[in-house]
């Protein structure tokens, strides 16, 4: 039996465990098998019809399901209006820089383009054999369900999802699979339906993202969306703050911008599409959601948001102390009110609500991470002081009784899981980037896994919110740019928790899933005492590219583990910033690389002290010797580059040159000491600082 | 009186008025600053620009994409209001307020913003192709070959001013202690605070958003000393460098509505500002300086008002001999007038340059716990434009 700190997310579409996936050696659904739930058998495929293909969101889809499913010989049928400009070929680019022009042209040669009128549907579909309908056409609720009725009419068995950002299933009649901008690269689908049916399963095992949200307006993903903007909208009605300008002020304390992403997805459709959303909503919950007159105006306009190239903003808008007091009230009050509306009607996981506000709507922390941080009291008191603001907010949509929880695991473990059986534990990351909150619950839910005497731990992705482990949240480093005590701080602290993967248990294993394991995540995964990775996983330290020097141990601990020919493999990809393949890093930076299916079977016989064969790497604690100063034949890099190099050179001699039990300060002073220099500042991170808080 | 026009107390503020060339306002389209400022003025003093109506807008410089006005300033404002463009030299940016309190008053709108603006600095050249003409095709810098040209007198706006001095037979000496005197007023009401009340910094941005500059003060502006007054060569009778004022860029807004509505705009609604009554007079050719004296005495007497009925008076005064023409004319004592700075000191953007008096003598009066206030100004050549308002509780 499997007890969990907090429901893994994978049980919201009964997929289990993490535990259990390792347990059994196997993924919960196989490729093939869900390919052939939902399009028949290899020699009787089916296709995916995609209608409003030329759209923003089905060309995206079709870009996204084509690169997916045209290994497995499942055409994809773009169906559009003959009037519809082609919104299919200008992916051809990006297809090209992801798989290749043979691949690009591979995936293009799958998706069949076909025009209809709107009202019946052309005899040639048949010859595809639709089985799986992906609706993308206007938010409009008659043409969508007599859009229904048609393919109903000609296809009974036909399984139809729409992607409409508002509108519930039981208004619709369909199933709902709501997908995230931007279209070909989000993998993140909320999803409506009763059970967890085939196409769920099946866009899981393609690696996307399915995320079970309630039937309610709106779902989770454009409450916050169109929420923020309204937010935004009715600041801009208090104060006359042009919305670029309000649009930096949201970016500094939220993260989004939510003006430019109406722009930039197009402002005709995204103004029409927020408007829907918020009229909907208000007239379900009340005046809280009630779009501004501003945005009943450029619903009908399509008007964009910034100003044109040649009236690019002339007047700035500075803000004293109580005016940005103001603004923290406008825009925080409304989205947390409506949070707890959600909250209310238990729209999603508490993970995937907060997940899906960072992954889709640009949050730099998700709603939930903030409210907690914040307490449910100086929650309440902001929302009051909100309604004080904008009376007509007063009483609809707003449960905080809903707060009272905010202690719970539920609450407390939004990006971080534990799992055991009595016998082995599971630490699941459930955020691709590592930053504080994720810190505070991984030590939360080691806590939680020692006070049951675990001593044997998994450390994985949750198989579900993390696709990938990309490293460090670069925007917790903004404070370190300035003052070198925040910089230690954050290394030190976060380099502590590593170690406690080896300090804490008897046996800890990290396994790599997904893409990627980059940076800080491979530096705290390189602290279990063995790793294993997917063959195809790409891992590597890009810190020399920011530049930034490694800051959990990245430049001593592998060091420790491997010798001199892992030494100057380490070095080579610390100062090239080159990714590795999982198979070619193994023997030096990972213990063993294979298929998936492989490395579960093993991962879980390392955790069970089985017959794994695999002979544990030594962590030498004394100090290390001829450790390489350079990397022969490496390209010389621009000044920065170069800076970063010595500096993670010297970082690298330094940390290893000392004892174990000292090299967790010797490497975060020299992080530290990079950070506030101008090399630094005048890089990656110190644009997004500029970006960021600079407004 | 404008019926129910009223002038909501605090709705209102003014760029600060740089030299020309001599600030970041030198390099950008006046109108867009005027409407971004504008915006940016509502919000500080509480006013969503959703509550206005109409935009009149007042400005005698052309800029770029002139051709749209008002609609197009108030699109920048960010707000797609109906508007008009009025335009009279000088006057306009007195002219400009009782036209929006008019459009008030006929029960047209019930809030109505006024903005004035102009940028002298860089003034676009025009060229002017008539086939008829004595010149084929004429260039004209704006403002400096308007400045130095009447067209219909060929006479320079310099000119008038002595003209006028000579008429009046002032003493040289007179003109510059009243001008001294002025520089004084400017200066006490600058260190007491006064204009900040009124003057709101700006902070402008380049294309990248990068700042290009701060407006906030009225650069060039320097205190003068009564020996550096006299040492300046007479360019025309009582007329020196120092005894007139100076072209600078700037902006001005308030907003005029019904007294209804008063209570909704202004953070004082127990003070009643409204229009009693406006003339317009010209007299003879070139001698503009006694203009404004002729239209507040044409005032006064269609009012039945008299200059002991004023608690504030203050007028745009190119010329510090219009001052010492108005205190003969009205036998009024010019120290009593412009005690918080006038446009012969702090410059003379044109368009905005009377709606910024009026702001500065409304603040004034509610100092003073209200009264009348007279306005007054001159402008191209011949005309003078006054009016009295009114401020109570």
């Amino acid at each position: 039996m499997t007890t969990t700190l907090r429901q893994t997310t994978l049980e919201t579409i009964d997929l289990g465990t993490v535990r259990d996936i390792f347990a059994n050696g196997a993924l919960p659904v196989s490729v093939d098998g869900a390919v052939d739930a939902v399009f028949g058998p290899a020699d009787s495929r089916g296709a995916l019809v995609i209608s409003g293909a030329n759209g923003i969101v089905g060309s995206g889809k079709a870009m996204q399901f084509g690169s997916r499913l045209q290994p497995y010989g499942v055409p994809i049928v773009a169906l559009d209006l003959p009037s519809a400009p082609d919104g299919i070929s200008k992916h051809y680019g990006g297809l090209v820089r992801a798989f290749g022009r043979d691949g690009a042209d591979a995936i293009m040669q799958s998706i069949v383009r076909v025009s209809y009128d709107g009202a019946t549907l052309p005899a040639d579909l048949d010859r595809y054999n639709p089985r799986f309908l992906l609706e993308a056409i206007p938010e409009i609720l008659d043409i969508k369900r007599g859009h229904y009725e048609l393919f109903r009419g000609r296809y009974p068995e036909i399984e139809i999802r729409s992607v409409t950002s508002g509108f519930p299933s039981r208004e619709l009649g369909v199933g709902i699979a709501h997908p995230a901008f931007p279209h070909e690269i989000n993998k993140i689908y909320e999803i409506v339906e009763d059970e967890t049916s085939d196409v769920t399963r099946l866009l899981w095992a393609l690696g996307l993202q399915p995320m079970r949200v309630s039937d309610d307006w709106s779902f989770v993903l454009d409450v916050l969306f169109c929420g923020v903007t309204l937010a935004g909208l009715r600041y801009h009605d208090a104060s006359n703050m042009p919305f670029w300008k309000i649009d930096k002020h949201v970016r500094r304390l939220l993260g989004p911008n939510p003006f430019r992403a109406h722009d930039a997805i197009g402002a005709k459709g995204a103004d029409f599409l927020t408007w829907s959303c918020l009229h909907h909503l208000a007239e379900n919950y009340g005046e809280v959601f009630r779009p501004t007159p501003t945005l009943d105006e450029r619903k009908e306009t399509g008007a964009e948001w910034y100003p044109p190239n040649h009236f690019r903003p002339l007047v700035d808008w500075s803000l004293d102390a109580d005016a940005d007091n103001d603004l923290r009230t406008w825009l925080y009050g409304p989205i947390f009110q409506m949070t707890t509306l959600m909250l209310q009607e238990k729209r999603s996981h508490l993970a995937q609500m907060n997940l899906i506000g960072e992954q889709c709507a640009q949050f730099r922390s998700g709603t939930l991470a903030m409210m907690r941080n914040a307490g449910a009291d100086a929650v309440i008191d902001i929302v009051e002081r909100y309604q004080a603001l904008h009376p007509a907010a007063v009483g609809a949509a707003w449960h905080p009784d809903t707060l009272d929880a905010i202690e719970s695991a539920e609450w407390q473990q939004l990006y971080v899981n534990a799992e055991h059986d009595g016998q082995v534990g599971v630490l699941t990351i459930g955020r691709e980037a590592y930053n504080h909150d994720v810190d505070a619950e991984l030590n939360r839910a080691i806590d939680w896994l020692k006070a049951a005497d675990i001593d044997r731990v998994i450390l994985t992705g949750d198989f579900h919110l993390a696709g990938q482990l990309v490293g460090a949240d670069t925007s917790n480093f903004f404070p370190a740019l300035e003052d070198t005590d925040a910089g230690f701080g954050v290394s030190n602290d976060w380099s502590r928790t590593a170690r406690r993967l080896n300090d804490d248990f008897a046996t800890s294993v990290g396994f790599i899933n997904g893409k990627r394991c980059l940076g800080g995540m491979l530096e705290l995964m390189v602290h279990c005492h063995y790793l294993v990775s997917a063959d195809d996983a790409t891992l590597g330290f890009p810190e020399v590219t920011l530049p930034v020097v490694p800051g959990m141990e990245g430049c001593h601990w592998p060091f420790r583990r491997t010798d001199g020919d892992g030494h100057a493999r380490l070095m080579q990809m610390l100062l090239s910033g080159r990714l590795v393949s999982g198979t070619k890093a193994a023997g030096w930076l990972v213990d063993a690389a294979g298929p998936v299916e492989e490395c579960l079977a093993l991962v879980w016989s390392l955790a069970t002290d089985g017959d794994h064969g695999l002979e544990r790497r030594p962590l030498h604690a004394d100090a290390l010797s001829g450790v390489p100063t350079d990397v022969p034949d490496l390209v010389p890099g621009a000044p920065a580059v170069e800076a970063a190099r010595k500096a993670i050179v010297d970082c690298v001699q330094g940390s290893c040159g000392v004892p174990l039990v000292d090299a967790v300060d010797v490497q975060s002073r020299h992080s530290a000491d990079f950070m506030v220099t101008d090399t630094c500042r005048r890089g990656a991170v110190g644009a997004e600082a500029t970006k960021t808080l600079d407004v | 009186m404008l019926g129910e026009a009223r002038i909501p107390y605090g709705t209102w503020g003014s760029s600060y008025f740089p030299a020309w060339q001599t600030s970041a306002l030198a390099e950008v389209n006046i109108g867009q600053f005027a409407g971004e400022s504008m915006a940016r003025i509502m919000g500080l003093r509480g006013v969503p620009k959703s509550e206005l109506e109409y935009l009149v807008i007042g400005s005698t410089v052309p800029y770029h994409w002139k051709f749209w006005t008002a609609p197009m300033i108030a699109s920048l404002m960010g707000k797609r209001l109906p508007g008009f463009h009025i335009e009279q030299a000088c006057a306009t940016g007195l002219q400009a307020i009782i036209q929006g309190a008019n459009e008030v008053a006929i029960g047209s709108h019930d809030v109505v913003g006024v903005l004035t603006f102009d940028r002298t600095s860089d003034s676009p050249v025009g060229v002017f192709p008539e086939r008829r003409s004595y010149q084929r095709t004429v260039p004209i810098a704006d403002v400096w070959d308007n400045f130095g040209f009447d067209p219909v007198t060929g006479q320079a706006m310099l000119n008038t001013g002595g003209n006028a001095a000579r008429k009046y037979k002032l003493d040289r000496r007179e003109v510059d202690d009243l001008t001294f005197h002025r520089y004084e007023q400017y200066f006490n009401a600058k260190e007491s605070g006064f204009l900040d009340r009124v003057m709101v910094p700006l902070d402008l941005l380049t294309v990248q958003g990068k700042k290009l500059g701060t407006i906030d003060a009225d650069l060039g502006v320097r205190m003068i000393t009564r020996e550096s007054l006299a040492a300046q060569r007479e360019l025309d009778t009582c007329v020196t460098s120092g005894t007139q004022t100076h072209a600078s860029d700037g902006m001005a807004t308030l907003l005029v509505c019904n007294k209804d509505r008063v209570a909704d705009l202004s953070k004082r609604p127990e003070i009643q500002i409204s229009v009693v009554a406006k003339a317009e007079v010209r007299v003879n050719p070139a001698f503009m300086p006694e203009a404004p004296a002729m239209a507040v005495k044409k005032l006064l007497d269609r009012t039945g008002l008299t200059m002991d009925d004023m608690a504030v008076v203050k007028d745009h005064n190119p010329f510090a001999v219009n001052d010492a023409i108005f205190a003969k004319v009205l036998d009024y004592d010019w120290r009593e007038m412009n005690k918080t700075g006038c446009s012969l000191v702090w410059g003379h953007p044109q368009g905005p340059t009377l709606t910024r008096i009026v702001i500065e003598a409304l603040e004034e009066a509610v100092d003073l716990g209200g009264g009348y206030v007279l306005v007054f100004g001159c402008a191209a050549g011949d005309v003078g434009i006054a009016a009295v308002l009114k401020v109570e509780g």
